[in-house]
């Protein structure tokens, strides 16, 4: 077991390295430099001498190499530096704004299982009924629909129309409960509907396998009563291949937030991302790609982990 | 087993109990909250506040709230004294100012003209990334001749130093500034703010206009996307927007509790690359010009807000009507294909159009002139990059012809310096574009003190502008901020100073 995490651990440190040299270099490449761009908003132009100035100021004109370097040695301690466009600790800002969309996601998974490990265990035990066919296809059309149309739809009916919620935006739980859970509902059920889709489907087709296998046969032959059968012997089952597929989705769904936080101006780590982004702010771009890439990883590891405690033949292959 | 269902059950029931409660309170909670402060929607957040740079309208709307320079607009869009209490020409090169006695920083201590020596010695000292280091380059020397006077002498006459005294880049700080703590004598005072989200600044009671500012503060808050701004304005999460997109303008009009502030303030025009191919020749920058009917690129770009524009960009307010038909780019098809032909090129040619798909405006403008060049048989390939490329792209000279939109920072001609002076290129002009004719001629408007013979200038320029084809001017575009009409005393100030509408802050009311 020892030698199965070290060499799993091993293996997650070594995508990081490769990770954060490839973020490194698409920097390097990337046309737009951030000094002119600063300078270069408002209707003015900036003198070459301003930009050159800038451009000192924010350490642009070391070398390549060293700067790929003190990237590296700065990363291993968890130090990212600061923001070349305003000079503000980037893991402070990571420290901030991280929880926010991990809030997201963990408040639409929440509403996700809610809804759809119910709803797909259902159209699973009655296949092929009216409810199955009704079901799976709004979750087809679901499925097709992306975030950020659910979105903007979601804000012109319940902020523009009906005027229930605001429109996005975000305050502190802290400063206000009932004003934060309101900016919350939105982004949460948008995030929330396309895993739900996904649950959905995966749990209907495990349930429907499940069912067909000789030992829910004989469960049933036993005489147990059919919610038994269900919960015992299809549910508990079936339900190992949905976690996994949450487990993944959980990873991918750091990405996918990108475009909710932007619809919903939720300050989330992806909407830092975009700003940095479009401002050239390398640090602060390294800094965020890093963190996602080390939670996706991370995620991975602990599933991996999981799954070798489950079952000891992973830990030999 | 069946409590735990139970209890789980009931635990659902109070969730969504709560839910519900929450989303009936919050409309009497909002009233109450609004008070003396006003939600201003920005578009994007402030990159920096630093004084003396220009990173962009909404820091500069934040920087007018914090900071104030000795000059300043009032809502008519007049020049006046602002720190400065007066002033006076000992002669053409020497300026006396008088500070107001009653101006303060937030700090407490008194506007000295020590500070102001400090302030414009900072954004003319070498190294300085400041906006205006090149403009204030003029200053010769700048003394305190007391406590409240100081004496700046120029090393030519300006006609627009004082315009310059007043942007927004050209703010008087206390000199104990430090680089984290920059203090200045506006309005407000700089409260909590979290990168990318929202400033809070909070009522200066000090502030040497008495009573004002009226409103208690003002939270900025950021919304990048131009209709989540405009949602959010609807749905009652801020009471006033920069930027209303030119699709909402109509239902603005229509609300009966919105209300719009507009202007033509900032222009669409196309640059060239001209140190190689066709466009080297002023006759084919020419064609191009007779070739666009401008009023389709309002309509499509703009939702038909703003004006087709033919020739060099006078902004609304300018001391000067330049108009001159002789020299202005009018829908004319035939004339461009002649032009073509002449220079050599009767069956047109291929280039690259650069524009940026950052920007709808900019893309859809970039649409219409494709459409309308492909028909005098230039037959352009559409380049978008995001804009970050888009700046670099056009610094290097990576382009044929390239869309762009811009505004200046005062209204008068020589608000187009830094788009036409050759002597300090930048993406913002043509690539490889010099002309010595019209750079004298700007040089000449800004130091003639006569009136008229800055006049005459001007025309010459506008006909320059018009021979010389250094920009294709394409349209003025309409820009306006939407409010509720809880929002009183709001103004926008006119043509290129809309940028500088924040100078109203101080004036604005909410009911």
């Amino acid at each position: 077991m020892a030698g199965f995490l070290l060499r799993r651990l091993a293996s997650a440190a070594a995508m990081l390295l490769v990770v954060g040299t490839i973020i490194f270099l698409m920097l390097v490449i990337v046309p737009g430099d951030p000094a002119e761009l600063l300078l270069s908003t408002g209707g003015g132009s900036a003198t070459p001498e301003a930009i050159a100035n800038l451009r000192a100021e924010m350490g642009l004109d070391q070398p390549v190499g060293l700067q790929y370097l003190n990237f590296l040695a700065g990363s291993m301690r968890l130090d990212f530096g600061t923001s070349i466009i305003d000079g503000s600790s980037i893991a402070g800002a990571i420290a901030l704004r991280l929880p926010r969309t991990l809030e997201i996601i963990a408040a639409g998974t929440v509403l996700a299982l809610l809804v759809a490990i119910p709803a797909g265990t259902l159209a699973g035990l009655r296949a092929g009924s009216g409810y199955d066919i009704v079901a799976s296809g709004l979750n087809a059309l679901l499925t097709s629909v992306p975030g950020f149309v659910v979105g903007t739809l979601f804000i012109y009916l319940f902020a523009q129309v009906l005027g229930w919620l605001p429109a996005g935006g975000y305050i502190a739980f802290a400063s206000d409960p009932v004003a934060h859970l309101r900016m919350l509902l939105l982004p949460a059920v948008t995030v929330g509907l396309h895993l739900a889709t996904i649950i959905f489907r995966m749990t209907r087709a495990s349930v429907l396998e499940m069912r067909g296998h000789d030992w829910v046969r004989t469960a049933t032959a036993k005489g147990l009563t059919r919610r038994l059968v269900v919960r015992r012997h299809i549910l508990r089952n079936a339900l190992g291949p949905v976690i996994t597929v949450v487990g993944m989705q959980l990873g991918i769904l750091l990405g996918s937030t990108v475009l909710v936080e932007f619809v919903y101006n939720w300050p989330g780590l992806s909407g830092m991302l975009v700003t940095a982004v479009e401002q050239r702010d390398y640090p602060t771009v390294r800094a965020v790609i890093l963190t996602v890439a080390a939670i996706f990883i991370l995620i991975n590891l602990v599933i991996d982990i999981l799954y070798s405690l489950l079952d000891p033949r992973i830990r030999l292959q | 087993m069946k409590d735990t269902l139970t209890t789980s059950r009931r635990s659902v029931l109070v969730g969504l109990g709560a839910g519900l409660a929450a989303l009936a309170l919050p409309r009497g909670l909002r009233a109450q909250q609004t008070g003396g402060v006003l939600r201003f929607g920005l578009s994007t957040f402030p990159p920096s506040l630093k004084p003396f740079d220009n990173t962009g309208g909404a820091a500069n709307t934040v920087k007018l709230s914090i900071f104030r320079g000795l000059m300043g607009y009032n809502a008519a869009a007049e020049l006046q004294p602002e720190v400065a209490e007066s002033y006076e020409w000992t002669n053409p090169q020497t300026l006396v100012m008088t500070l107001r006695h009653n101006a303060v920083f937030h700090n407490g201590d008194p506007v000295t003209a020590a500070d102001v020596v400090f302030s414009l010695n900072e954004i003319t000292k070498e190294g300085s990334t400041a906006f205006l280091k090149s403009d204030l380059a003029i200053i010769e020397t700048v003394e305190a001749v007391d406590d409240k006077t100081v004496r700046i002498t120029l090393s030519a006459p300006s006609s627009i130093f004082l315009n310059l005294l007043a942007n927004y880049c050209s703010p008087i700080i206390s000199a104990k500034s430090t680089e984290d703590n920059v203090i200045g004598c506006g309005p407000f005072t700089l409260g909590a703010q979290e990168r990318g989200v929202f400033i809070e600044v909070a009522r200066f009671a000090d502030f040497y206009m008495p009573d004002e500012p009226h409103l208690a503060g003002i939270r900025f808050i950021a919304y990048a996307d131009e209709n989540l701004r405009y949602s959010a304005l609807e749905a009652g999460d801020v009471d006033l927007i920069e930027y209303l997109p030119w699709t909402q303008f109509d239902t603005v009009e229509a609300s009966g509790r919105l209300e719009m502030k507009s202007t033509l303030g900032p222009f669409m025009f196309l640059l060239f690359n001209v140190t190689d191919g066709p466009f080297a020749d002023p006759r084919v920058r020419q064609a191009v010009g007779y070739a666009i009917e401008r009023q389709d690129v309002v309509d499509a770009a703009f939702a038909g807000r703003g004006e087709p524009l033919y020739g060099l960009p006078n902004p609304e307010g300018s001391p000067f009507d330049l108009a001159d038909p002789e020299h202005e780019f009018t829908y004319d098809m035939e004339k461009a294909k002649a032009l073509l032909a002449e220079a050599g090129y009767p069956n047109g040619f291929d280039c690259r159009l650069l524009a940026t798909a950052t920007y709808g405006m900019h893309q859809d403008t970039a649409s219409v002139v494709q459409a309308y060049l492909a028909m005098i048989g230039i037959n352009a390939t559409l380049d978008l990059p995001d804009w970050g490329s888009r700046v670099t792209a056009g610094t290097e000279g990576r382009y044929d012809i390239a869309v762009h939109g811009t505004s200046g920072t005062f209204n008068d001609p020589d608000a187009l310096f830094s788009l036409l002076y050759s002597g300090n290129p930048s993406y913002l002009q043509s690539f490889g574009f010099k002309s010595e004719r019209i750079d004298g001629l700007l040089m000449q408007g800004r130091t003639e003190p006569d009136v008229e013979k800055r006049k005459a200038i001007y025309q010459e320029l506008y006909a320059a502008y018009y021979e010389e084809v250094p920009q294709v001017p394409l349209n003025w575009r309409t820009q306006a901020h939407a409010m509720t009409v809880s929002v009183g005393g709001f103004e926008a100030l006119p043509g290129f100073l809309n940028g500088s509408t924040a100078f109203v802050l101080e004036e604005t009311t909410l009911a």
